[in-house]
């Protein structure tokens, strides 16, 4: 008997659903769009930051990285002071280290390009995941002087070996050194991110200074109990010690730790918090929209239904038919949504590997896992909730007798009314705050794309090279490398200028703290060592990439040899270190962090700032220094295209495998997409964030301009008793109007207020101030408050079109 | 100074709705004086309230003339109507009409408020005084669901001679009383007739319409009959008598 109810009722909602045909789809496209959108972005972030490492206690796994000056950005950490976090730390245990390096490794046809990372011998114990094939390597191995070896990723043997079974034991060569196989990992393992070949890091902080050892990433597992916070505060302390010691080369250094996914994220907390409250937000106001339109459905049918009730109905049928529309509108916007979502998904997997020259995290994996499918569910009967417990709320209260009895609709009325403010209120204060924030970041990531960098980067391909050191031993080898390949390539037809950096403008160099001849660098006199970009660069290279000459000259032939000391400065360190002052002729140097001195580098030009990287690295200074007095190992090559971008790739690979047979470049692709990529990530979420205010910019107007005009509709008969009163048009439109702005006032101040908080927080991340808040937020009210007028101002006025004895029997 | 409060010319009103032409009131012809007591009697949809629409200028006529205290009222701006609406007519509803939100007093105030020749004082003293009269002042602050349906009619027929406007109009005002209540409504229009304001009143109810002075009847748009109560003659206005015997 419950059974055929349930199922009459279902029928009953079904027929009503079918009656609308526009009203249905409307609604459930609305769902649809709430899910998926919301949906989506909890899936998508839980996937890169959230999930736990697929390993057995994959979530405690915590990485050490520096931070400088108290922003999180990702540095390595001095091995020294990593060894003193080690021996004061608690709470975490397991230590291990790491640094990641591109090497070259030679194979059947040419070398490649791989990731390799230089461990600890418990590394992979860490992440409970022994090799498939052969071992993991001891202490004894990680001494330096040891026999080369090497424990390869699963990807790596497949590609390079077929997966030869007798790979134990059989040599790679890595860099030009000959590496002993003594592992396999298994598939889809490439810890910490996308790694293709562990070596033993053989290097231990007590052996090497402290200016020489290799900076390093820490890793070790939380222990039970203690949190993430609890290890930063004590990290705080230990490196404010260290700093006390070494305060020129520590100064504002600092050490903090997260998980490994949330390493990648920096500074950017704020981005991913905005991200998940402003889905939320999406859901919530299409659920109240659907909500709303359900409810003044109720509201058309509430003679059918005070007839029903008083038939005999019993009101829990009602309810039950209308759960049943939700019910129904829910999950079928559900269902689209979810496909949808599923789509965006594999599309998000495939833009998401244009993020990086490397092949994404191994955890990066979008689809319908648990997670999502268990939110999706959950989001669902939320909706339903919602969006069945408005009208419900409403028919629970209605005087149904009232109803029937015509004309006393006082009391009812007063309390619909009140829902409908309640309605708009919350629609705006959503609205504006998913606008400010949506739009602060996009505003922010747009400025941050459209960052001068001092250079023009137009029609230009770029390049990367190894240098290994067993291959190119000495200086000069390289030295004339460089030489070769710029006249090689110069000389071909389809290549123009031809440019050779250590890191080219746009992109993040290496720092190093310099010292100026005639200061003291003393605790007392508080002067820090100025830290600039070290770049080394090929004569001729910065007036060939269009780098502005601001006083001097640029290098040229008489800066030649490796026994000269000449630098260009950038405008920027002239302006921080000379002030007013002429710094031609100035010397300067690298400090010295084993005692011996530095030779002194005399200032002979000084250039336009040169941006290398983004957001606080953009406005660093730099330092550059001819290649032929510090010829680099890793040097990138541009290349401006004079035919087209494929034929100077190829020739650029001839010219490459006409010098050294055995060496590959990579990350071949135009300097434009080199510099975009680098902020593809904040576009992407950027992107998706303006998505999301874009669905609640429709979904908010058109809420509120429902909810709105169903407010007038219902005060029709209100309008025309004041007509008949001797109220006049304007003065009506006037009401009206104020009402509005008052719901706009208490649904838009909160709204402001929390979205200000999180658009200046953005804002705040990339060095953007006030200004540009206050202009976003006054746009964005202006834009809500028109929005709230014209709902408003529109019902009213046809309200208006009516005579008043119209008006007065309104219904 | 003439003792003609309404009068209407040749008046008729046609509804258009989906092709059907309803010809609600047919070459209407009216003087009502001050003072008067009218009652408007008919079967259900013969046109007595779209009569009074017309009258209470809530409403526009298709033809005719219609001279409120002798001045040409048929052709007036939308806000001239209010304003008139607002000075000289108030209006009894069947279905009272208060606004929900606002209190008892604040009812009996709006059509005051509209008003610019008013002090806050003087709006304070109308409001007090009309409500005393149909006894309601001791729920001055009390909101009209807070009321039954007769308190909430007296509240209404406070607010309609809260501005102390030439006429009252009242369409089926007891209509959702019972018989208790009604009498208390009747009793209240009777006392005011008495002080000198001029009522017309649509009812169904044959002994209501006999406590007006004058009685109008009409059918399919036509006055039938127009009689006065104190004499027994009947007076027929007999111009437009074609089919509505
Ligand atoms: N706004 C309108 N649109 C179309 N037709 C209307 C409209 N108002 C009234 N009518 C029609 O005009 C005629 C007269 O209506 P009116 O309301 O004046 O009747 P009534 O005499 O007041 O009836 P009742 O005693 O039932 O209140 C009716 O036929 C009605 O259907
Ligand atoms: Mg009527």
């Amino acid at each position: 008997m419950m059974y055929s109810t349930v199922l009459q009722d279902i029928s009953y909602a079904m027929r009503l659903l079918a009656k609308k045909p526009s009203f249905t789809i409307l609604t459930t496209l609305v769902m649809a769009a709430g899910i998926g959108l919301s949906v989506f972005m909890f899936s998508f972030l839980n996937t890169i930051l959230f999930k736990d490492l697929p390993f057995t206690d994959g979530g405690s796994l915590v990485i050490f990285s520096g931070s400088e000056n108290g922003y999180h950005n990702q540095n390595r950490l001095n091995s020294h002071d990593y060894f003193e976090i080690k021996k004061q730390l608690q709470g975490v245990s397991e230590f291990s280290l790491y640094y990641d390096t591109a090497v070259n490794v030679a194979g059947n046809d040419g070398a490649r390009r791989y990731k390799a990372i230089l461990i600890a011998p418990n590394f992979f114990e860490l992440t409970r995941t022994p090799p498939i094939l052969g071992r993991e390597f001891s202490d004894a191995e990680n001494q330096p002087g040891t026999e080369a070896i090497t424990l390869i990723s699963f990807d790596l043997w497949k590609n390079i070996y077929a997966g030869d079974k007798n790979i134990i034991g059989k040599l790679i060569l890595i860099n030009g050194v000959n590496h002993e196989i003594i592992g396999v990992m298994p598939q889809g393992y490439a810890f910490p991110d996308s790694a293709d070949l562990w070596l033993p890091i053989k290097q231990h902080p007590t052996q090497l200074t402290r200016g020489q050892a290799e900076p390093i990433y820490g890793l070790a597992h939380l222990d039970e109990g203690t949190s993430i916070e609890d290890v930063n505060r004590q990290l705080d302390l230990i490196m404010q010690r260290i700093e006390q010691n070494y305060p020129q080369t520590n100064h504002g250094i600092g050490a903090y730790i997260t998980s490994i996914p949330w390493a990648n994220v920096q500074d950017g907390d704020v981005i991913i918090y905005t991200m998940l409250i402003v889905a939320l937000l999406v859901f919530i106001l299409a659920s109240i929209n659907v909500g709303n339109l359900l409810l003044s459905r109720a509201v058309e049918r509430r003679k059918e239904t005070a007839i029903r009730v008083a038939l005999g109905a019993p009101r829990s049928r009602l309810i039950s038919q209308m759960l049943w529309e939700s019910i129904i509108i829910c999950s079928l916007g559900g269902l689209i949504g979810l496909l949808v979502m599923a789509w965006g998904l594999q599309v998000t997997q495939k833009i998401t590997a244009t993020f990086f020259t490397d092949p994404l995290p191994f955890w990066w994996e979008f689809g319908l896992d648990n997670f999502t499918l268990s939110l999706f569910f959950l989001f669902v009967i939320c909706s339903i909730v919602v969006t069945g417990l408005l009208p419900a709320w409403k028919n629970s209260a209605e005087d149904f007798n009232g109803v029937l009895r015509d004309g006393t609709r006082g009391a009812t009325s007063k309390k619909s009314g009140r829902i409908n403010k309640l309605l708009v209120m919350s629609e705006i204060f959503i609205s504006m705050t998913v606008l400010i924030s949506a739009v602060s970041l996009t505003v922010a990531s747009y400025i941050e794309r459209n960052i001068n960098i001092g250079a023009d980067t137009d029609n230009t391909i770029v390049a990367k090279v190894i240098l290994s050191d067993t291959d190119y031993p000495t200086k000069a080898s390289r030295v004339l490398f460089a030489k070769t390949l710029t006249s090689r390539l110069e000389n071909s037809s389809n290549i123009g200028d031809v440019m050779i950096s250590k890191k080219l403008p746009g992109f993040r160099a290496d720092t190093a703290l310099f010292e100026i001849e005639g200061k003291e660098y003393t605790q007392k006199n508080n002067e820090q060592y100025p830290k600039a970009n070290n770049i080394s660069t090929t004569i001729g290279s910065l007036k060939k990439l269009g780098v502005k000459l601001h006083h001097g000259r640029y290098f040229n032939s008489s800066d030649e040899g490796l026994e000269k000391y000449t630098a260009v400065i950038t405008q920027s360190f002239a302006e921080r270190h000379f002030g007013t002052q002429s710094s031609l002729g100035r010397r300067f140097r690298l400090i010295s962090e084993n005692g011996k001195p530095q030779d002194w580098l005399t200032i002979v030009g000084v250039v336009a700032h040169t941006a290398q990287g983004d957001d606080i690295y953009a406005k660093i200074p730099s330092v550059f220094r001819p290649y032929s007095q510090v010829p680099k190992g890793t040097i990138s090559i541009a290349m401006r295209v004079q035919t087209d971008n494929s034929a100077t790739i190829r020739q650029l690979r001839a010219t490459l495998k006409s010098i050294d047979a055995q060496l590959p470049a990579y990350r071949i692709e135009t300097y434009n997409q080199g510099i975009e990529r680098m902020a593809a990530p904040l576009k992407f979420v950027s992107s998706l964030t303006l998505l999301c205010g874009l669905a609640a910019v429709i979904l908010a107007g058109s809420g509120i301009y429902g909810v709105m005009s169903n407010t007038i509709n219902q005060r029709t008969q209100e309008i025309g008793v004041k007509q008949a009163l001797g109220a006049d048009e304007d003065l009506i439109i006037k009401e009206f109007m104020t009402t509005g702005l008052k719901q706009l006032l208490w649904g838009g101040f909160p709204g402001v207020f929390a979205g200000c908080f999180l658009g200046f927080a953005i804002l705040q991340l990339f060095n953007n101030g006030l200004s540009i808040l206050i202009i976003i937020t006054l746009s964005i009210i202006m834009f809500i408050g028109s929005i709230v007028m014209i709902a408003t101002y529109l019902p009213t006025k046809r309200a208006l079109k009516m005579e008043p004895s119209e008006a007065l029997h309104y219904e | 100074m003439s003792n003609i409060l309404i009068r209407l010319n040749d008046v008729n009103k046609v509804f258009y709705t989906d092709e059907v032409e309803t010809h609600a009131l047919s070459n209407i012809s009216l003087v009502i004086n001050k003072g008067e007591y009218v009652s408007i009697s008919g079967p259900s949809g013969c046109g007595k309230s779209t009569l009074l629409n017309l009258i209470g200028l809530l409403d526009t006529s298709n033809s005719g003339i219609y001279q409120l205290l002798a001045h040409d009222v048929s052709g007036i701006s939308k806000k001239e109507r209010a304003r008139i609406r607002n000075k000289d007519i108030g209006f009894i509803f069947q279905s009272f009409n208060l606004i929900s939100d606002l209190t008892v007093e604040e009812n009996v105030n709006l059509p005051l408020s509209y008003r610019k020749d008013l002090t806050k004082n003087e709006r304070e003293q109308f409001v007090l005084s009309s409500l005393k009269k149909v006894n309601m002042e001791h729920r001055a602050n009390h909101f009209p669901s807070q009321l039954s349906g007769g308190q909430q009619q007296r509240v209404a027929i406070a607010r309609a001679i809260a501005g102390n406007p030439s006429i009252i109009l009242a369409d089926e005002p007891t209509g959702n009383l019972d018989s208790e209540n009604a009498e208390t409504i009747m009793t209240l229009l009777d006392l005011l007739h008495k002080e000198g304001t001029t009522i017309c009143m649509v009812t169904h109810d044959p002994r209501s319409a006999k406590r007006a002075t004058r009685s109008i009847d009409i059918l399919d748009g036509q006055i039938i009959a127009d009689k006065n109560n104190n004499q027994t003659n009947l007076n027929h206005i007999n111009t437009h008598q074609t089919d509505a015997a």
